[in-house]
């Protein structure tokens, strides 16, 4: 049946034990767990989970954390990329210590974050107080939320589009100018598009992560129904309830949203090898 | 020497790869400005709000039975969790990387799954799997094992959001070395374990350090996916993330920011031993430091 | 255009790349920049295309001083060794970039750089693919394209660098005679960076011969295979 075999006979030792730990650490800590809200959700079928989703405080919930993801995603493209490009193409003082900076958000535990940003931006914070001078009221608004979601998401863009403005082949950009483009429009029409696919995959990254994010938002929230309430707070909330159904059924649909976003970052990857290629 | 023949450099040459120098200053401002308000800002919050009374009360907090406990279990759960991810990072690493199979594509997809994973989600898979209505818990907890709400249920939450960080580092290292060298090993007569000790390892102690570092930092910080598997009981499962939001809700913000200060030094230290290593060892760490 | 080389020289750091060179090349020539590497041809062809600035000295193109102008200004058609397409192009974008990136007032309208990258990628003897990405031309291809692309703003010069670097001897000569059509039919001074003597003596007109930042000969080929000034310029050529 088999065209070829699964497993290629091979002299190298330690086949069963790397298999063995390899596949049995997978299946306990991460594919019977998801199995096992994926069984929850199809015993529960699509019409009972959207029986449990489509209610307008889910609704609600979900669409505040994709939107306030989206926007912050987008921000963190725009800055990411000129970040990276500072960080390789110039050099000053304090360089690297930007650069170290920039994996604070994957170093700094969530929690920590969260309790730090909202003592910043509450209205007697050091930036709240700022911000309360014209008006603007940043921590429990959906702002808080934004800002803790840059911050979470602040690294993914940076750390993929850096090795690519490594790569950068100076001859591009010289023949470029050679051929009479500005500075300015040589970023816009040559090195843009050539760092798109990797700000894209950054991007993404980031938006996955933000639509999950947790900790970081919680204490800046402020947490009112349908206002500041984030989908991951509404499972905790369902499951202090004991809802283990309602709780299930939120967390298929941010499984498939997360899904979904996997299948978009290789897509990209996929189609910018293919229309690029390897010169 | 006549005046005409020296070329007077004209203010508005440059290089026809760099920028004005205005654009430089401004995007490098950019930078300083905005890892300033969003990265350095919020730690030193976290310092200045842990000190507001004094070092005095901040370590008095700390000293404190349930930060103690709190700081024991995080170290704990990071004890177990850690190594036993290292393990089955190299084991991944090695079966992925020294064999033929198919579907190897699709076990690094599900390797990589936990990332995009909420950790929330992964909290929320674990109870459905190991909780006491779970499928399996109900019955590992009549048989004396309970595994949500306990010690196990953290640890399994832990391995889950850290799941890809070692095999993530090993295993493009382990592809750019290719097999040449276990294989000569192999030919002279050496045992597997002997190959891997003595010719594996070292080419590949400072991606597993480096991985090893990025998994523990993750490990002792991780808090959404804790919180939900904890069930958050005072001195027995409540780690630090989870005390710190604990002592925040009930208005002891001294308290929930000295612990927050010795997580926030932790992930100090972290960046600079990851730094360190960045620029020691970059030939031996995988190309792409993405995550 | 007459090309007028005075006293040009480059440091970089403490190194000299060019000692003061002086050079005049008339009008329509091809002409061929030969020495060994770190001879400081490179250097040369990059300080006439603006893409280096001279440490001293002054470059005049017809009678005028050029040295402070741009490479924007300069409208020097410049082949890189590596050819530097814009992968994420086709090669018909490749071709129109310089076009499309003049401001508005001066660039052609659509139709009329439609038509002359059709008439470029003729020239080059590759009509057909326009449609095409860079990755998936043979490194002959993608040679011509560049140097469509560098002919499609109208340059003042043709510069090259090692244009035949990167390929293999049998397309060597395919396109050697190639640039020497291109060249007879535009009649733009052409100018070619390469270490491989039987090139230069093969295809250009006039001959330097550079040696540690220094031009050790200037002469037509056959001069100098007759009358090699240096001894270094004798054991170079019959190397």
């Amino acid at each position: 049946m088999m065209g070829r075999p699964f497993i290629h006979r091979s002299p190298m030792p330690g086949l069963g034990l790397s298999m063995g730990i390899t596949l049995t650490m997978l299946s306990i800590v991460v594919l019977l767990p998801i199995g096992a809200l994926l069984l929850k959700g199809a015993s529960y079928g699509p019409a009972g989970i959207w029986e449990t989703v489509n209610r307008e405080r889910v609704w609600a919930a979900l669409f505040l954390s994709f939107r306030l993801s989206l926007f912050a995603a987008l921000f963190n493209l725009v800055f990411g990329v000129a970040l990276a490009w500072v960080l390789v193409r110039y050099r000053f003082p304090g360089r690297r210590i930007l650069d170290a900076a920039v994996d604070l958000p994957f170093a700094l535990p969530t929690a920590v974050a969260g309790i730090a940003l909202t003592a910043l931006y509450a209205p007697n914070g050091a930036f709240g107080r700022l911000a309360a001078l014209i008006g603007w009221k940043i921590a429990y608004t959906q702002w808080g939320i934004f800002i803790a979601l840059v911050f979470v998401g602040l690294p993914f863009v940076t750390r993929t589009v850096q090795p690519v403005v490594e790569e950068i082949e100076r001859e591009v950009e010289e023949a470029s100018a050679t051929l009479g483009a500005s500075r300015l429009h040589t970023v816009r029409h040559i090195i843009l598009p050539m760092l798109a696919p990797a700000a894209l995959t950054g991007f993404a990254l980031s938006l996955a992560r933000a639509v999950g994010e947790y900790g970081s938002v919680i204490f800046i929230a402020g947490n009112i129904p349908m206002v500041t309430e984030i989908a991951p707070l509404l499972i905790i909330i369902r499951l202090e309830e004991f809802n283990y159904d309602a709780a299930a059924a939120i967390g298929i649909a941010m499984l498939l949203i997360s899904f979904l976003m996997l299948l978009v970052i290789n897509l990209i990857q996929v189609w910018s090898r293919r229309r690029i290629g390897d010169v | 020497m006549s005046d005409t023949s020296l070329a007077r450099k004209p203010a508005r040459f440059r290089p026809a790869t760099e920028e004005s120098p205005a654009a430089r200053r401004a995007l490098i401002g950019v930078a300083f400005l905005g890892l300033g308000i969003l990265a350095f800002a919020p730690l030193i919050a976290v310092f200045a709000e842990a000190l507001a009374d004094g070092i005095a009360a901040s370590l008095r907090s700390l000293a404190s039975p349930d930060a103690r406990a709190a700081i024991r279990l995080t170290l704990t759960i990071a004890a177990i969790s850690v190594p036993l991810n290292a393990i089955f990072g190299i084991a991944a690493a090695w079966f992925i990387t020294k064999f033929d199979f198919r579907g190897k594509a699709f076990l690094i997809t599900l390797i990589d799954l936990p990332f995009s994973v909420s950790p929330v989600v992964a909290g929320l898979c674990i109870m459905l799997m190991f909780g006491t209505n779970g499928l399996a818990g109900g019955w590992l907890a009549t048989m004396g094992y309970p595994i949500v709400f306990a010690i196990p249920g953290i640890i399994l939450a832990t391995l889950f959001v850290t799941f890809p960080f070692v095999a993530r580092e090993l295993i493009p290292v382990m592809i750019e070395q290719g097999r040449s060298e276990e294989e000569a090993a192999l030919t002279l007569g050496a045992s597997g374990w002997r190959i891997f000790r003595t010719v594996t390892l070292p080419n590949i102690r400072w991606a597993l350090l480096y991985g090893v570092l990025l998994c523990s930092a993750r490990a002792m910080g991780e808090f959404g996916a804790v919180a939900v598997v904890s069930g958050k009981i005072r001195g027995q499962t409540a780690t630090m993330p989870i005390t710190i939001e604990m002592l925040y809700q009930e208005y002891l913000p001294v308290a929930a920011f000295s612990l927050a200060a010795v997580l926030a030094l932790l992930a100090l230290v972290t960046l600079l031993l990851k730094t360190v290593l960045e620029i020691r060892h970059a030939d031996q760490l995988a190309a792409t430091l993405r995550r | 255009m007459h090309i007028e080389i005075d006293e040009i020289s480059k440091q970089f750091g403490t190194t000299a790349a060019l000692h003061p060179v002086s050079l005049s090349l008339p009008s329509g020539a091809l002409v061929a920049l030969l020495g060994p590497s770190g001879s400081g041809k490179t250097t040369l062809l990059r300080i006439l295309g603006g893409l280096e600035f001279p440490s001293s000295g002054r470059v005049l193109l017809d009678g005028q001083d050029a040295t402070g102008l741009t490479v924007q200004e300069r409208r020097a058609g410049f082949v890189f060794q590596s050819y530097a397409l814009f992968r994420h192009m086709t090669v018909f974008d490749n071709i129109a970039y310089g076009l499309n990136a003049r401001p508005r007032a001066s660039r052609p309208p659509k139709a009329e750089i439609a038509r002359r990258v059709t008439r470029l990628l003729e020239l080059i003897q590759l009509p057909d693919i326009g449609a095409r990405y860079p990755g998936q031309l043979s490194g002959g291809q993608r040679q011509r394209v560049a140097l469509a692309r560098a002919l499609a703003i109208e340059p003042r010069m043709l510069l090259l660098d090692e244009p035949f670097g990167a390929l293999d001897a049998k397309i060597r000569k395919e396109l050697r005679q190639g640039l020497r059509d291109i060249h007879d039919t535009t009649g733009l001074t052409t100018i070619f960076v390469t270490h491989d003597q039987e090139e230069a003596m093969g295809l250009a007109d006039l001959v330097v011969v550079m040696s540690m930042g220094r031009i050790e000969q200037i002469g037509k080929p056959q001069d100098i295979r007759s009358r090699p000034a240096t001894p270094f310029v004798r054991e170079f050529i019959t190397a």
